[in-house]
């Protein structure tokens, strides 16, 4: 913690400056049954930063993300997003409007009865409501989120027909046609080959830089985490690094804890 | 044996053109009876809402929890007779109880889904079974539960059937994005903002109240084949899921009308007839696939890493700069022995997505 640069802190500082944090964990804990999973957890997340996760297996990074989308109540402490509170608020649903999700990469049945553009268009289901299906509107903003991921013409064919980074490149548009604040993105390259997994990550590094989407990215590529986020947290069950990934202390703290 | 001797003389019959219009005109005559009228009714009711529910239930892969449903019923069914209760209720209490039973244990993840529904399957069935050497004498209602008769229906059968059958309409259609969301992905639905675990326990609700309601003209034994197989067939044709649950409805209802037509003329059980005609469907649909044909013709296999795969060159419509007729697959490029080039060309590797 103590490795920030004075640069960085001066980065840091002039974004509290202008902006609230959008997350903000106090003191979390998470427990499954009795085995406590990550704890002593403080963190601000600004808008627009681009925050890569790394750590070795089972050292709570999905955890963490899953603490602050809800899908797991911390024990102790507050997670809030947009000044909410995740864990009380009944306006959890409400919340996850503002969220894109992108999961780890699963086997997709070849037959599934799916197009590119309806699996794009579930992005939308939470802002339509019972009984309505998309409209025009609708439709035009799948467009423009193919378009993004450079998959345009792909969307009246079957979902299964693609090829695995394809139909991450999908998912990844459905994360984003909502247009969300923020976007939480899971070891989203983790069954994929190095090339395409790279081109993937490309991908959401332009998404980063063309809007003003706040990415949280849980990663083993510590590389790209390197030469992209604008910052790194390193977990081993609590934060044991946060700060800028080009700092050289980061390296070695990546290497004392993957080592060890 | 009796079916075979009746199969044979309605054949012979049958060579007679003027009787075989003759039963077919029975057919016709006999919808001036009420219970004919009921049956036609309940048929078609029956087809719509089991092969609507169905296409869900296939892609959620719920099949064998549906069949557990099915054999709760019947346990349900069993004890109505024994007691002299209503029979309806406690079908519909058995098989919700069982449904949203192995609906928590599988939420909560206690357990492989496998096993929880095999205990269940059992245990009704057992419990039926006790319920019926408990009533110490036969009853032919036994009977007409097990194996059904939609001749059977009478007035406040159907009119339950369509009450309920509007009611899960209703639903499945009032959350159908969202089902379809939870079908394709539950995990990413559930942060998304779907529901979840209650839309599932109101999925699995209507799927035992459509078991219920259907029971008495299907039967326990059967009624599942009404819900997998239309769906199953309709599966094999499209990959829209809306167009799925047309096609789903069409052959559900052709199969109960027309179970219904030769069940009449031929004289033969309801239910049984109904559901070896649907399979029928599932067959012809299934080797006409278009998606298997498609699957096939253009699986080739690859001289160099003798790996099968499917799809046509969509990305380039056959010519990249490799020059010869080619497909490509994931990461790989395909090339039919046809066309083998001389050697091996440097651009077949194992690489990614060759149009990046």
């Amino acid at each position: 913690m103590s490795g920030k640069s004075n640069n960085v802190v001066k980065e840091i500082d002039t974004i509290k400056e202008t902006n609230k944090p959008i997350i903000c964990l106090h003191d979390v804990v998470v427990a499954y049954q009795s085995n406590v999973a990550i704890f002593d957890i403080n963190l601000d997340i600004y808008r627009n930063e681009f925050v890569g996760i790394c750590g070795p297996n089972g050292s709570g990074k999905s955890t963490l993300l899953k603490s602050i989308i809800g899908a797991v109540e911390p024990l102790k402490g507050s997670v809030k997003i947009l000044g909410e509170e995740v864990s009380k608020s009944g306006n959890l649903h409400g919340l996850r409007k503002k969220f894109g999700y992108l999961p780890q990469m699963s086997d997709i049945d070849r037959n599934f009865p799916a197009l590119v553009k309806d699996v794009v268009g579930m992005g939308l289901y939470s802002k339509i409501g019972l009984f309505r299906n998309l409209n025009k509107s609708d439709y035009e903003k799948i467009r423009q989120a193919l378009e993004i991921v450079e998959l345009e013409q792909y969307g009246d064919r079957p979902i299964g027909h693609l090829s695995g980074g394809q139909q991450q490149k999908v998912m990844i548009a459905r994360g984003i046609v909502n247009n969300p604040d923020i976007l939480f993105l899971d070891e989203p390259t983790s069954a994929l080959d190095f090339k395409v997994a790279r081109n993937i990550m490309n991908l959401i590094k332009k998404i980063h830089d063309e809007t003003d989407l706040t990415i949280i990215l849980v990663s083993h590529d510590i590389d790209f985490i390197k030469n992209n986020c604008s910052r790194a947290l390193c977990m081993n069950r609590r934060i044991v690094w946060d700060g800028n990934p080009k700092d050289r202390e980061f390296e070695q703290i990546v290497n004392n804890v993957f080592l060890k | 044996m009796k079916i075979f001797l009746r199969l044979r003389n309605v054949y012979h019959e049958a060579n007679l053109g003027e009787l075989e219009m003759g039963t077919i005109l029975e057919f016709f005559q006999a919808f001036q009876y009420q219970y004919m009228q009921r049956a036609f009714i309940s048929a078609i009711v029956i087809g719509v809402v089991c092969s609507i529910i169905g296409v869900f239930v296939l892609l959620r892969r719920l099949i064998f929890l549906g069949q557990a449903i099915a054999h709760s019923a019947f346990a349900g069914a069993a004890l109505a007779i024994l007691t002299g209760i209503d029979p309806i209720l406690t079908i519909i209490g058995f098989s919700v109880v069982s449904a949203v039973g192995i609906g928590y244990v599988n939420q909560k993840k206690l357990m492989n889904n496998e096993v929880i529904i095999g205990i269940v399957f059992a245990f009704f069935m057992a419990l039926a079974i006790l319920f019926i050497g408990l009533h110490n004498e036969y009853s032919s209602d036994i009977n007409s539960i097990l194996f059904g008769n939609i001749l059977l229906v009478n007035l406040a059968d159907m009119i339950l059937l369509i009450v309920f059958s509007v009611v899960i309409l209703l639903l499945v259609f009032a959350i159908k994005k969202e089902l379809f969301f939870m079908t394709f992905d539950s995990q990413q639905a559930q942060v998304s903002g779907v529901p979840v675990s209650i839309l599932s326990y109101i999925f699995l609700i209507a799927v035992s109240l459509t078991i219920s309601v259907s029971l008495k003209a299907i039967g326990a034994i059967l009624v599942f084949a009404m819900i997998v197989t239309p769906a199953a067939a309709a599966y094999q044709w499209t990959f829209k899921i809306n167009i799925m649950i047309l096609l789903s409805t069409i052959f559900g209802v052709f199969s109960a009308i027309f179970g219904l037509f030769f069940s009449y003329i031929l004289d033969l059980p309801s239910g049984s007839t109904i559901v070896i005609l649907i399979t029928a469907v599932f067959v012809i649909s299934f080797l006409a696939s278009p998606k298997r044909r498609s699957a096939k013709k253009d699986q080739l296999e690859c001289p160099f890493c003798k790996d099968y795969l499917p799809g046509p060159c969509e990305e380039c419509g056959g010519d990249c700069d490799l020059g010869i007729p080619h497909t490509h697959e994931e990461e790989r490029i395909i090339i039919s022995t046809k066309n083998l080039p001389e050697k091996e060309p440097t651009i077949h590797e194992h690489m990614e997505d060759v149009t990046q």
